[in-house]
């Protein structure tokens, strides 16, 4: 194998911590695992089971499977509708809120000027409130502005959870990274913009695929807003589609169940597509010249 | 002839599309529409969308639109609170829960419909009386919901006759070789059905929640036995799982479903579940009857039901009379109770040979089961007052405290958000 | 370097402003609205009483309200004991995810998942889990030899915290996971090497290098855990509804009770103010307490 070094580095794991090679660290976490996996595997047995048998005797294995809440998916229900609603919504939200977030991580992370704490700190507050209370006065807003029932009409309102998130999540990122990189570049000539772009972000794709992740999941799971700003199924999200799945006294179990693996599937790929970015496999040497 | 260059052909096409698009698919549809918002699920969705189209169809000059809401109490609630609290016009004609038609009228958000001189005496009074507020009529009964006391025709030849005898005949049947897990099972869970449950305990021993003149006596003496029977029925003769208080409809309906119980408490709802045979153990096995008195008592179910209301905020107010009258017409009436088993609101189609045909339930059963129902309370502050005794009747069922204390705390709590609304003034309509 | 500092300063007022117009814009209109509404007597149902100006009325109101102060203890035990489980098991999670090994991808995706689960679904689920004949809790302790009878969870209010916990964890230990994962990034693995040479055991090298490095991540971790813990609402709804009684009753299940069940939205704003402060307090004892610098770089 015609390797440099700097490439077997790459490769090789970046922790050399000689405990959890131990059997009994490994055998602990697949145990971990198989407990967080089991209630998702349960799911996945119950989607096909038919009700009745659902509510008999506890099984671990499926006794009958049959495809019916699979295919009233898809025939009655239209799932592919909610799913799309959610992609694009959750997929808005976190492109914006990645990109202007990143924008004001920066200032905050890197820049001198005053009232800094001021900001974070407005940031982080309007989070804080209960989801609750601001429905009904962001529905009057939103109703002023005709937005009820449209894309904008949901992704506003997520940037109020979304965007604290996002930017409390890159600074903190940003101010791990050593400076000294960018130091450099702007010893070199570089402009802030520049050292931003070419040198911070560069390094921070972990930090950047992480906070994207997770502000992707924040607003896949919204249920209240979605609820109260959607009126109709074309602009219904994936929470929404499910819990209208649901009878006046009737749960239909197999079909929510169904719903919930069918709609862990987008968000598991970007999962797979993303997750090799959350882990570095070069701490340094980014910075060429 | 020299031929015009491309970008003028192109350009010219582009126009005349325009043109053509503009006047065609330009032209606004000027039609007064109005918006129905309900339960849109299952059978019971399918029959109202097949009757909302036939309206329709009655009504060119009109567009008819169905906007769904969750069919979930709380959400449904929450939305309607949502849009009336922000003056929407849309929708226009609403079903509504039974316990909120007092609320929603004294909030101003529903129309009250004298004005149209609607016929009182063909529905049901306790319906009507449901949606009476300030002495005027806010909403049409729709469909109406009684509690129901289902029991096995295979483990017992007759009906109970008399609370005790159901608790007999439970342990009983239960104590047989071969006999179900549990006697009795009933909605228990910390929620509005509990006080449905509750309503039939009250109403067998002679006491109800609230009398006539709108004072708070649901710690009468005759209440506190009510309620400690019930208990008793979960730590003494163990006829009832402490499972139970954690029980809502579908719970229940799977125990008895799967053959697990004597008797079951539920809506009329679950009678034709229970009778397919592809997925019921107990089809062909049981009946229904009222729940049985007590000492002291008469037999007593709960009203439920649904009941159509329009918007305050409506701009088509007229319209939407129209199509509550349309929807709760007897034609459509028999027609809904025929497709998914809900009980008509007037009276004069029990008569009706046709209802017989289209109920599973034998008819007089059903109708006096509708005649010995009460409804609860009727007050914009029902649900609050609801909640309070919730907690409390929980806290006695589960034992954390005396069915008399319990009781006696509800009416305190009651008595004083009555007293803070400044309700026990005016005059409450019951 | 003024006239650098002063061009950063343009930059930095440049950088920011998007994020900060666009938040205030959505915001500020529904924060006013609530702040305005806790200090008026507003409910729905009574429009004849108005809607008076009652200064601190509400919130005297919410002093002397038993069941308040029950939520409150509720929602902080529950924040506690879950965001403490959440912290261990991320933490172990992230080391684990940090590590290449063959089917490492699979590994994340599957402790990823239940996040991306409706709230409302894992609730479903975890309630079916914990179903007294149907599920499979019982089953396996019976079958384990742990308890002879069924237990009946969500009847007694020890019992129904276990599902509520656990389906909390279950759900949110991902989130702490990728967040301490993103954390474990920045730490030099020369340090773990200098350590190894030095003899230090694993356990050391946890406790004196990766815990103090990673205090940063772990504030962010408390903040935003403890912020959504507050306001756990979904979760205990479907699952118990509040019950036995009123025994798992969060904070904001009773101001969603206040809101839009009893429609006093005077006084729901009142409890939803107070839900706001506690929260904001809560993150301000955590910054001071793990060091401002750490993870907002406001010490400059």
């Amino acid at each position: 194998m015609d390797r440099s070094p700097a490439e077997s580095q790459a490769d090789a794991p970046v922790r050399k911590r000689p405990s959890t090679s131990s059997i009994l660290g490994w055998i602990g976490l697949a145990v971990l695992v198989l407990l967080i996996a089991f209630p998702l595997y349960w799911a996945i047995v119950a989607s096909f089971t038919p009700e009745a048998t659902l509510f008999r005797e506890p099984s671990l294995w499926p006794r009958t499977i049959i495809l019916d809440h699979y295919r009233a998916l898809f025939t009655t229900r239209h799932f592919w509708v909610p799913i799309r609603n959610s992609i694009i919504v959750a997929g808005c939200t976190t492109i914006f809120c990645v990109v202007v977030g990143s924008l004001a991580a920066y200032a905050l992370a890197r820049l001198r000027f005053r009232g800094k704490g001021l900001i974070l700190g407005f940031i982080l507050a309007v989070s804080m409130f209960p989801q609750i209370s601001i429905v009904s006065p962001l529905y009057l807003m939103l109703r002023a502005l005709g937005l009820i029932n449209t894309y904008p009409g949901l992704i506003l309102p997520y940037l109020t959870f979304a965007m604290p998130l996002t930017v409390w999540l890159l600074v903190g990122y940003f101010r791990q990274l050593p400076p000294d990189l960018e130091e450099a570049a702007l010893v070199d000539g570089a402009s802030r913009w520049q050292s931003f772009v070419k040198v911070l972000l560069p390094l921070s794709v972990p930090g950047v695929a992480t906070t994207a992740i997770l502000t992707f999941i924040y607003s896949w799971n919204e249920f209240l807003f979605a609820l109260s700003f959607t009126v109709g199924p074309d602009r219904q999200t994936v929470p929404v589609a499910i819990a209208l799945f649901r009878g006046q006294y009737q749960v239909p179990w197999g079909e929510i169940l169904a719903a919930a693996v069918v709609a862990t599937v987008p968000v598991a790929a970007m999962v797979l597509i993303f997750q090799r970015r959350i882990v570095q496999g070069l701490t340094a040497g980014a910075v060429k010249g | 002839m020299p031929s015009l260059p491309r970008r003028t052909w192109a350009s010219a096409l582009a126009l005349s599309l325009a043109v053509l698009v503009t006047a065609c698919g330009g032209e606004k549809d000027t039609r007064p529409v109005i918006t129905y918002s309900g339960s849109a699920v299952g059978s019971q969705g399918e029959t109202v969308r097949r009757q909302i189209e036939r309206f329709a169809k009655l009504h060119p000059a009109i567009v008819v639109r169905v906007q769904p809401s969750p069919d979930d109490a709380t959400q449904r609630h929450q939305l309607f609170v949502q849009w009336l609290n922000a003056h929407v016009g849309d929708p226009d004609v609403m079903e509504l829960d039974v316990i909120w038609t007092s609320e929603f009228a004294a909030a101003g958000w529903i129309r009250s419909l004298e004005q149209y001189s609607p016929v009182r005496s063909d529905f049901f009074p306790a319906a009507i009386e449901a949606n009476i507020w300030d002495g005027k009529l806010y909403a049409i009964p729709w469909y109406v919901g009684v509690g129901l006391l289902y029991w096995r025709t295979d483990l017992l030849d007759h009906a109970p006759r008399s609370m005790n005898e159901l608790v007999q005949q439970a342990e009983r049947a239960m104590r047989a070789p071969g006999g179900p897990p549990y006697g009795f099972v009933w909605q228990g869970a910390r929620y509005e059905g509990l006080i449905t449950t509750f309503v039939e305990y009250l109403g067998a021993f002679g006491a109800e929640i609230m009398n006539d003149s709108g004072k708070v006596v649901v710690d009468s003496p005759d209440a506190i036995r009510a309620l400690t029977f019930m208990r008793d029925e979960i730590t003494s003769s163990h006829i009832a799982p402490p499972e139970v208080l954690t029980w809502h409809e579908e719970e229940t309906r799977f125990a008895f479903q799967n053959g697990n119980a004597v008797f079951m408490r539920n809506w009329p709802y679950a009678y034709s579940l229970l009778s397919d045979s592809s997925q019921s153990r107990v089809a062909g096995k049981f009946a229904v009857a009222t729940m049985p008195a007590a000492e002291g008592g008469h037999p007593t179910t709960a009203l439920g039901g649904a009941e159509l209301a329009i918007n305050s905020y409506s701009e088509h107010p007229e319209i939407a009379w129209e199509l509550v009258q349309y929807l709760t017409a007897p034609e459509q009436q028999l027609e809904r109770a025929a497709a998914t088993g809900d009980y008509p609101t007037r009276k004069a189609l029990y008569d009706d040979p046709r209802l017989a045909k289209a109920l599973a339930v034998p008819i007089a059963q059903v109708r006096t089961a509708i005649e010995s129902a009460v409804p609860r309370p009727v007050t914009p502050i029902y649900t609050e007052l609801s909640g309070l005794l919730q907690i409390q009747l929980h806290r006695a069922l589960t034992g954390q405290t005396s069915p008399a204390d319990a009781l006696h705390e509800a009416a305190r709590q009651m008595n004083a958000v009555i007293r803070d609304s400044g309700l026990d003034e005016r005059e409450v309509s019951q | 370097m003024s006239a650098r500092n002063e061009s950063d300063v343009r930059l930095a007022r440049l950088l920011v402003s998007p994020a900060t117009i666009v938040i205030a814009l959505v915001a500020i209109f529904p924060l006013g609205w609530t702040v305005w509404e806790s200090l008026h007597r507003h409910d729905l149902r009574l429009p004849w009483l108005g809607q008076p100006f009652v200064g601190l009325g509400n919130y005297a109101r919410i002093i002397h309200d038993a069941r308040f102060w029950g939520a409150l203890g509720h929602t902080a035990v529950f924040t506690v004991v879950s965001v403490s489980l959440e912290l261990v098991l991320g933490l172990i999670f992230a080391l684990a995810m940090n590590r290449a090994f063959r089917g490492r991808g699979i590994v994340r995706v599957a402790v990823l998942v239940p996040w991306a689960i409706p709230t409302v679904v894992a609730a479903l689920l975890w309630r079916f889990l914990f179903d007294s004949q149907a599920g499979i809790a019982n089953a396996l302790l019976l079958d384990v030899g742990i308890i002879d009878e069924p237990i009946v969870w969500f009847v007694h209010a020890a019992t129904a915290w276990v599902p509520i916990i656990l389906a909390d964890v279950w759900k949110t230990t991902p989130f702490v996971a990728l967040l301490l994962l993103a954390g474990l990034q920045n730490i030099d693995s020369a340090l773990y090497e200098a350590a190894a040479v030095d003899g230090a055991s694993a356990w050391r090298q946890l406790t004196r290098i990766t815990i103090p490095l990673l205090k940063p991540a772990i504030l962010l971790v408390l903040i935003f855990r403890t912020l959504d813990a507050f306001r756990v609402f979904d979760l205990i709804y479907v699952l118990t509804g509040g019950g036995p009684g009123t025994s798992t009753e969060p904070i904001a299940l009773y101001a969603f009770n206040a809101l839009l069940q009893n429609l006093q939205f005077g006084y729901g704003a009142a409890i939803s103010v107070v839900i706001f402060l506690i929260t904001f307090g809560l993150a301000l004892v955590y910054i001071k307490g793990l060091g401002a610098g750490s993870a907002t770089g406001v010490e400059r």
